[in-house]
């Protein structure tokens, strides 16, 4: 009797940590068993290292496939270069930040073309596979880089352009003339840029305005997926007047929008991509997102890659703000003439958003 | 002359806080007053995040102290939450009603609780390993069956009491919120009473402190740490459904971000009393808070990491001797074997 109670106990527990694993919660098989399937695949349908495969992998950062954020949109990309280009194509969730090399490495050992790495975390491991693989082109999506090296490019997106868009619209948007923000960490530089964007649009329409913006304190574990932080910090600028607010970090930044959605009056602006997609919550007080294209982003670099014309270095892709959906027949003429006439002022260069990381 | 200052340290375990930890709240309370008066509408809405952020807190503290008075240490707290606000939130979107979510959520924090129960005094399991069982658990279960894209059909909406939401200072901040906000304050006092005024409290501190003793009068020490364990449980639950139905309205995966084992320290930091550990609570709600107000006034002559470290900080000062000893319950932690 005492001996079954005890088994059962062990039985259980062996289950709970295979249901860790298998959630991509903390351990490393989630990323293992995932990566089992290329190699398969890899094996029965075609190979990889002929010359008439053109095989594209790619590595998520910690997080899902549809993430409904960057992972999904960089899949996406891929995934339109399986029906455009012929591509074969497959990903790897990464379960634990320990486990890049890892993932990408199971890739490479299987002679893929390209592989796509999401996120700036990666940057590291993107970079020392590609010193290892010099026969592999790999995409790194936010991965600056500073000095270009042959098979590896970054595609980088000038966050401070979609931000300073929103910046104005918030500006042109508050009766308060108080605007907030609530981010990420500093320590991911897209996500400073779109601060510093978000502050100098705003300031370029109204130069006395009152901002008020906070990261999470956290490290990157914790500052993108705390909800609960992102919605009380919301609630805390609105009730000192803030009428507008951005959120820009992930999960974080949810947290803000759905709670600004309960506020009546107030705009919220989310990031990344078409929020009104993946925040349905927030539909009360989404006017629009600052986005960043990575879909196409991703999808020009894999034909550059298939047309043997990679670029080195730092690719720019396209940033800009989302449809105004519901919104649409609220906001005046006014201010859509005036944020065309900033996104023409940014893309000719003739209007500066003042943002310069390097000094 | 010296038998008059001697008995405070003999007795152990005292509700009143010593004469410097008294003279800090004080303290802290006039510099409230002053921050109110000098800018109201920013002083409001720093001390009613400092409410919010303290509340799953104190409940997961309130959970924790029930456990340990009765001798079962509940380390899985974190993991109750977690399971708890993942149920509360599944029961919202296939339900649709957030009377039934939050009994959902408070049912699954029982249950993780009698789980625990059973494992430290059925199995004699080593208490934190039960614990740690129950944060792997509800780490991979929540993972697993979690869909993106479901979406909830709202939540718990702050509900205005009356003249009282309209008193200067404390009505918006006390009187001005969501139901479980309003029901963790009151359990807060509903627990400190029925832990020193009550027959249940008196058994259950007796069971905490010395099991044998209290078996010998006629108490059955593993029936009321069953008892208390699974109602403990249901708080963890609440602070989940808090998290899920309150706070954010939407669930993520690992959410709960280690509130858990804040709610620990919290505990602690109270002396193992619920109205301490309330204050415990507030100070770290409040710390929160304030680093965020110092980002917001673009007060970064100081890095705002080290604005986020300071309710840790705080914590060691206090813990150093601000507060006096604290001293766990005897026996928490030791499994009772009647024979």
């Amino acid at each position: 009797m005492r001996k079954t109670t005890l088994l059962f106990i062990a039985l259980f527990l062996t289950l709970a940590l295979l249901l860790a694993a298998c959630g991509g919660g903390t351990t490393e098989p989630a990323a293992n068993e995932s990566a089992a399937e290329p190699t398969s695949d890899a094996a029965a349908e075609a190979d990889c290292a002929s010359a008439d495969v053109f095989c594209v992998g790619l590595v998520t950062d910690v997080g899902e496939i549809d993430d409904k954020s960057f992972n999904q949109s960089a899949w996406e990309g891929v995934q339109k270069a399986g029906t455009d280009l012929g591509a074969k194509v497959e990903y790897i969730e990464t379960g634990d930040a320990k486990d890049y090399a890892t993932n990408i490495g199971l890739f490479a050992n299987n002679s893929y073309d390209v592989i796509v790495t999401v996120g700036f975390a990666l940057g590291e491991a993107t970079a020392q596979a590609a010193a290892t693989y010099p026969n592999i082109n790999f995409i790194g999506v936010d991965q600056f880089q500073g000095e270009p090296v042959a098979n590896l490019a970054g595609l980088i997106f000038p966050e401070d352009q979609a931000g300073f868009q929103a910046g104005a619209l918030a500006a042109m948007l508050t009766k308060s003339n108080t605007i907030a923000a609530v981010l990420g960490t500093d320590l991911v530089p897209p996500v400073v840029a779109f601060k510093e964007g978000y502050e100098n649009g705003a300031r370029y329409i109204n130069p006395d305005i009152n901002i008020i913006s906070t990261f999470h304190p956290g490290g990157l574990d914790v500052a993108f997926t705390d909800p609960e932080w992102g919605a009380s910090t919301a609630k805390q600028a609105v009730d000192q007047g803030a009428d507008v607010v951005f959120g820009a970090g992930g999960k974080t930044g949810n947290g803000a929008l759905i709670e600004v959605a309960g506020v009546d009056g107030a705009y919220c602006i989310g990031v990344d991509s078409d929020q009104w997609e993946t925040v349905p919550e927030a539909h009360a007080c989404l006017v629009s997102s600052a986005m960043k294209l990575i879909t196409p982003g991703v999808f020009d670099l894999i034909k550059l890659a298939k047309d043997g014309a990679f670029p080195a270095g730092n690719f720019v892709g396209a940033t800009g703000l989302a449809p105004f959906h519901d919104f649409e027949a609220k906001i005046s003429q006014e201010i859509k003439d005036k944020l065309a006439e900033i996104k023409a002022g940014l893309d000719d260069g003739s209007l500066s958003t003042g943002y310069n990381p390097g000094g | 002359m010296t038998t008059t200052t001697a008995p405070i340290t003999k007795k152990g375990v005292r509700l009143d806080a010593p004469l410097f930890g008294r003279i800090a709240i004080v303290l802290l309370g006039i510099a409230a007053l002053v921050y109110y008066f000098l800018q109201p509408q920013q002083a409001t809405a720093v001390y009613a995040s400092t409410l919010r952020q303290s509340t799953p807190l104190i409940l997961g503290a309130l959970c924790g102290l029930i456990g340990e008075r009765t001798g079962i240490i509940n380390i899985g707290i974190e993991g109750q939450m977690l399971l708890g606000a993942f149920v509360a939130f599944l029961a919202n979107v296939y339900i649709g009603n957030l009377f039934i979510a939050v009994l959902a959520g408070v049912a699954t924090g029982a249950l993780l609780g009698l789980f625990l129960a059973w494992m430290s005094i059925t199995l004699k399991m080593d208490q934190i390993i039960g614990g740690t069982v129950i944060n792997i658990m509800a780490l991979g279960l929540t993972s697993f069956f979690y869909v993106a894209g479901l979406t909830t059909k709202g939540k718990l909406q702050p509900i205005p009491l009356g003249p009282l939401a309209d008193i200067p200072l404390f009505g918006p901040i006390f009187f001005n919120n969501a139901p479980i906000t309003y029901l963790t304050i009151i359990l807060v006092f509903f627990f400190q009473f029925a832990l020193f005024r009550t027959v249940w409290g008196l058994r259950t501190r007796a069971v905490g402190e010395h099991p044998s003793a209290a078996d010998t009068v006629g108490i059955r020490v593993n029936t009321m740490r069953y008892m208390n364990t699974t109602l403990a449980g249901c708080l963890s639950g609440l602070a989940g459904a808090y998290l899920t139905l309150e706070a954010v309205g939407s669930f993520e995966r690992g959410m709960t971000n280690g509130r858990g084992f804040v709610a620990l320290a919290v505990m602690i930091f109270g002396k193992w009393t619920p109205l301490g550990s309330w204050g415990a609570a507030l100070l770290f709600g409040f710390a929160t808070a304030l680093q965020t107000q110092f980002q917001f006034l673009g007060l970064d002559f100081i890095p705002h990491q080290f604005i986020g470290m300071f309710p840790y900080v705080l914590t060691i000062v206090v813990l150093a001797g601000f507060v006096g000893r604290s001293r766990p319950p005897a026996a928490e932690g030791k499994v009772y074997d009647p024979e």
